[in-house]
C-alpha cells in the first residue's frame, strides 16, 4: 500500500479519531478484497491448481490406468530421452531464431510508420496485427497451402521464376523444415509488437530527441542514446512475451509436421502433448512440462537481468 | 403389530424392485451421449444427419432414451476422448474401431459387453478374427458392425487415357506382382503422370503405409501370433529400400509433409495417379469430389498373393459408473447393430461389408463390391489390438521420413521402428 496513503489515516488528532477511521479502512480493505475475489478464484482454480497438480503428478508413473509413485524417474528419463533432448534444441533454437527477429523487425518497421499521417500508420499496424486476430488455426492452414510441395504457391513461384527445378519438400525436408516453422512463428509473433513499439515511439519526449539533433547527432545516434532507452520498457515486455509464447509453441507443429520430419520440428509443448495424449503417458508429460516451465523461468529472469537494469518506469 | 407393518412394507418394497427389473427395456429411462467418428456416410453432405435419423428411429421403440449426438473428427478426435476420460465427462457409446477401443479396454475404462456377444452373434458372423479384435482377454469390449480391406486404388479415366488400363489387374481378385506395378509406374511416369504419395507426416492413415511396404516383398508386420513386430527382416527392408529408390528415381512421391487425407485428396484432385490407401468406405466418402472413376486393387507383392489389413467398425460403451446409462447405451449399440431395417441400413451407410453373414449381400449388382467381399481370404493377421499399438505408431512414420530423407538406411530405420515397437508392446 502507499506509505502517504496509510499516513493519511495514521491518528492526527487524538486517537479517538483514529478509531474511528479504522472501521472505516477495514471495510475499504474488505470491499477491495472482495472485488479481488472472483479473479483470484479463477487464477486459483486454473492457474495455480493446475501447476500444483502437474508438479505433483510428475513424481508419478501416471497413466489411464496406474499411478504409482517413481520419485525422480521421470526427469531422470527425460534427460536420457534423445527424443526430448531434440525437442528442447529445437525449442531453444526457435526461441533464439524468433526473439531477436521479431524485435529487430518490429522495432524497424514502427520506426518507419510511427510518424506517418494516422491512416497510413493504423493500415500498417492493421496489417501487421492481422495474423494475430485471424487466429492461427486459420493462418497455419493457410501457411501449409504455401508450403504443400505438390500444389503449393511457393514452389510454383520459385519454379516459375525458374530459382528451383524440383519442388522443395518446405515441411517433409529437415534442412528447410525448422526455417519454414520458424517463417510462420514469426509472421504470428510480429503484430504486438509492432503495435506496442509504434505506441512507445510516440510516446517519446520529443524535446530530447530534437536536443540531440540540434547537438548534431546522427539519426543512428539519436536512435540508439534516445530513442532506444526509452523504448527499453517496451523491449523488456516483447522479449519475455515473445520467449514464452517461443517456448510454447505447438499448434504450428501439429498443423503443419507434427514434429517429424523424424522430430527434427519437434517442440517440448509437442512432445508434451504426444505423450500425454496419444500415449497416455500423463505423468512423464507433466515432468516435461514442469522443466519446460522451469527454462522459461531462468530465461526471463536472465531476460529481466539484462534488459530491465535499463529500465526507468 | 409394527412387525405385521415392517414385513408388509418390506414387501412391498421388494415387489416394486421386482416389477421395476422385470419392465421392459422399452421403458427404460436414461439419458445418453454418442461420439461418433464420421463413419456413417453423410446425409445431403451434413455429418451427423445419418445419426439423427437412427437416433429418430431408436426412440420410436424406446421412447425414454434421450441420445445426444457428437461428431468428433480423426483428427482432434482421438485426444478429445482421452481428455474427456480423463476429465470424467466421457460419453457413454463410441463409435469407433479396435485399434484405440481395446487399447481403452486395456485400460479399465470400458463397461465389457460380453453379454452382447451371444452364441448366436459369434456363430453368425462366423470369423474369429473379427471376434477376437473386439476383446481383451475373455471380456468383450467393442460390438463389431462392418469391416472392409483396406487397398490402393487407381485413376481408371487416367490409365485408359494414357492406353495402359491392362497394365493393371482388372479380373478376378485383381491380383498382381510388385514387377507388375514397377511397370506400371514407370510407364505412368513416362507419361509425365505423378505417381502416389507415400505419405508420412503423421500417424493418419499409417496402416497404408505399413501394408503397402509389408508387402512389396511379402514381409510381414508382425509374427502369425501378433507376438512382436517383424517388419524390419530382410524382405520388409528390401520393400522400404524399393520405396526409397521410387522416390529417388520419380516414381513415387516423398510424402514427408503429407498425411494420409492430404494424399487421398491429391488423387481425387487427380494430381496423382493413384494412392496406396483407398477403401469403399473413403470411395464414398470422397465421391463428392472425385470427377472420374477409381479402380483399386490389392497391394502388389513379389509373389502376388497379398496380405490386406482391414477395418472393423464397431461400438464400445464407456464406464461411467450409472448402469441404468450402461444398460441404454448397450440397447442403442444393439439397435443400430441388429435391427432388422437399421442394422442393414446402417452397415450400408458405411459403405463396407456386414459382420453379420446373415444380413447376405447387400450390394447385389455392384461388381466392385462383390469384388471387394472376395478378398477376405486374403486378410492379415490383425494387428491393431496389440498393447502398445498406439505407440508403435508414432514410432512408425518418424521410421519413414528418417528413410526418405536419407537420415537413417532402411534397415536402420526398420530396426530402430521394429526396436521401439517391440518395446511398446511389453510396457
Amino acid at each position: 500500500m502507499d506509505p502517504g496513503y496509510r499516513g493519511a489515516l495514521k491518528p492526527t488528532g487524538g486517537s479517538s479519531a483514529w478509531h474511528k477511521r479504522r472501521p472505516l479502512e477495514l471495510r475499504e480493505t474488505l470491499v477491495s478484497y472482495a472485488f479481488l475475489l472472483p479473479a483470484l478464484a479463477f487464477f486459483g482454480v486454473f492457474v495455480v491448481y493446475p501447476i500444483l497438480v502437474g508438479v505433483f503428478t510428475s513424481f508419478f508413473d501416471y497413466t489411464m490406468r496406474k499411478f504409482d509413485f517413481v520419485g525422480l524417474d521421470n526427469y531422470i528419463r527425460l534427460f536420457g530421452d534423445k527424443i526430448f533432448l531434440k525437442s528442447m534444441k529445437n525449442t531453444i533454437l526457435l526461441v533464439a531464431g524468433a526473439v531477436p527477429m521479431v524485435v529487430i523487425f518490429s522495432v524497424f518497421i514502427s520506426s518507419t510508420i510511427y510518424q506517418k499521417s494516422p491512416l497510413v500508420r493504423s493500415l500498417f499496424r492493421g496489417v501487421f496485427y492481422l495474423p494475430v486476430v485471424t487466429g492461427t488455426v486459420s493462418v497455419t492452414v493457410v501457411w501449409k497451402w504455401i508450403f504443400d510441395p505438390f500444389s503449393g504457391v511457393l514452389n510454383w513461384v520459385l519454379q516459375s521464376a525458374g530459382l528451383t527445378d524440383q519442388p522443395i519438400m518446405w515441411l517433409g525436408d529437415r534442412r528447410y523444415a525448422l526455417w519454414a516453422i520458424l517463417a510462420v512463428l514469426f509472421t504470428t509473433s510480429i503484430g504486438q509488437p509492432v503495435v506496442l513499439y509504434t505506441a512507445a515511439l510516440g510516446n517519446l519526449d520529443k524535446s530530447q530527441i530534437e536536443a540531440a539533433e540540434i547537438d548534431g547527432a546522427s539519426d543512428w545516434q539519436v536512435f540508439r542514446y534516445v530513442k532506444w532507452p526509452g523504448m527499453m520498457p517496451t523491449t523488456l515486455y516483447v522479449a519475455v512475451i515473445t520467449t514464452i509464447n517461443s517456448f510454447q509453441c505447438f499448434s504450428l507443429i501439429q498443423l503443419l509436421t507434427s514434429g517429424g520430419p523424424n522430430y527434427n520440428t519437434s517442440t517440448v509443448m509437442y512432445l508434451l502433448y504426444e505423450r500425454a495424449f496419444k500415449l497416455m503417458q500423463f505423468g512423464y508429460a507433466n515432468a516435461m512440462g514442469v522443466v519446460l516451465a522451469v527454462v522459461i523461468g531462468i530465461i526471463s529472469i536472465l531476460q529481466f537481468r539484462v534488459f530491465g537494469s535499463n529500465v526507468e518506469y | 403389530m409394527k412387525r405385521v407393518v415392517t414385513i408388509l412394507l418390506m414387501t412391498v418394497l421388494l415387489l416394486s424392485a421386482h416389477v421395476a427389473a422385470q419392465a421392459p427395456a422399452t421403458q427404460l429411462k436414461a439419458e445418453v451421449t454418442w461420439w461418433s467418428f464420421p463413419n456413417f456416410l453423410t446425409v445431403d453432405g451434413i455429418p451427423g444427419k445419418h445419426e439423427q435419423s437412427i437416433i429418430k428411429a431408436f426412440n420410436a421403440k424406446y421412447p425414454n432414451i434421450k441420445v445426444n449426438i457428437e461428431m468428433i473428427d480423426f483428427a482432434s478426435g482421438p485426444e478429445k476422448i482421452v481428455t474427456a476420460i480423463q476429465g470424467g465427462t466421457a460419453p457413454d457409446v463410441l463409435f469407433d474401431a479396435p485399434g484405440r477401443i481395446i487399447d481403452y479396454g486395456k485400460n479399465g475404462v470400458l463397461a465389457n459387453l460380453n453379454d452382447m456377444f451371444t452364441a448366436e452373434f459369434i456363430k453368425d458372423v462366423n470369423n474369429k478374427n473379427v471376434i477376437d479384435a473386439c476383446k481383451v482377454g475373455s471380456n468383450f469390449y467393442m460390438y463389431p458392425i462392418s469391416t472392409a480391406p483396406f487397398l490402393m486404388a487407381f485413376n481408371k479415366d487416367m490409365l485408359q487415357k494414357h492406353g495402359l488400363l491392362h497394365m493393371l489387374p482388372t479380373e478376378g481378385d485383381r491380383t498382381w506382382t510388385t514387377s507388375q506395378y514397377t511397370a506400371l509406374l514407370k510407364a505412368l511416369k513416362a507419361k509425365n503422370e505423378r505417381g502416389a504419395i507415400v505419405f508420412c507426416i503423421s500417424q493418419g492413415g499409417d496402416q497404408g503405409t505399413r501394408a503397402f511396404m509389408a508387402n512389396l516383398f511379402n514381409s510381414s508386420i508382425t509374427d502369425a501370433a501378433v507376438t512382436k513386430y517383424t517388419i524390419n527382416d530382410s524382405n520388409g527392408v528390401k520393400g522400404l529400400q524399393y520405396v526409397v529408390d521410387a522416390i529417388k528415381d520419380g516414381l513415387l512421391l516423398n510424402g514427408s509433409a503429407s498425411d494420409g487425407t492430404g494424399a487421398i485428396d491429391e488423387f481425387c484432385a487427380q494430381r496423382v495417379s493413384h494412392t496406396i490407401l483407398f477403401s469403399p468406405g473413403l470411395q464414398a466418402v470422397k465421391q463428392h469430389m472425385t470427377n472420374f472413376e477409381p479402380i483399386m486393387a490389392p497391394y502388389p507383392s513379389e509373389n502376388g498373393t497379398p496380405a490386406l489389413e482391414y477395418l472393423i467398425d464397431g461400438f464400445c460403451v464407456l464406464n461411467n459408473g450409472d448402469a441404468n446409462r450402461i444398460k441404454a447405451a448397450k440397447l442403442l449399440i444393439d439397435f443400430i447393430c441388429n435391427d432388422p431395417v437399421w442394422g442393414p441400413k446402417n452397415v450400408v451407410a458405411t459403405n463396407t461389408f456386414p459382420v453379420r453373414s446373415s444380413f447376405g449381400n447387400l450390394y447385389k449388382g455392384d461388381g466392385t463390391m462383390t469384388f471387394l467381399a472376395g478378398l477376405t481370404k486374403y486378410y492379415a493377421p490383425y494387428y491393431n489390438t496389440i498393447n502398445g499399438f498406439a505407440a508403435m505408431r508414432t514410432a512408425w512414420f518418424p521410421a519413414l521420413q528418417a528413410a526418405f530423407s536419407g537420415e537413417k538406411t532402411a534397415k536402420k530405420a526398420l530396426d530402430d521402428f521394429v526396436k521401439a515397437a517391440n518395446e511398446s508392446i511389453k510396457r
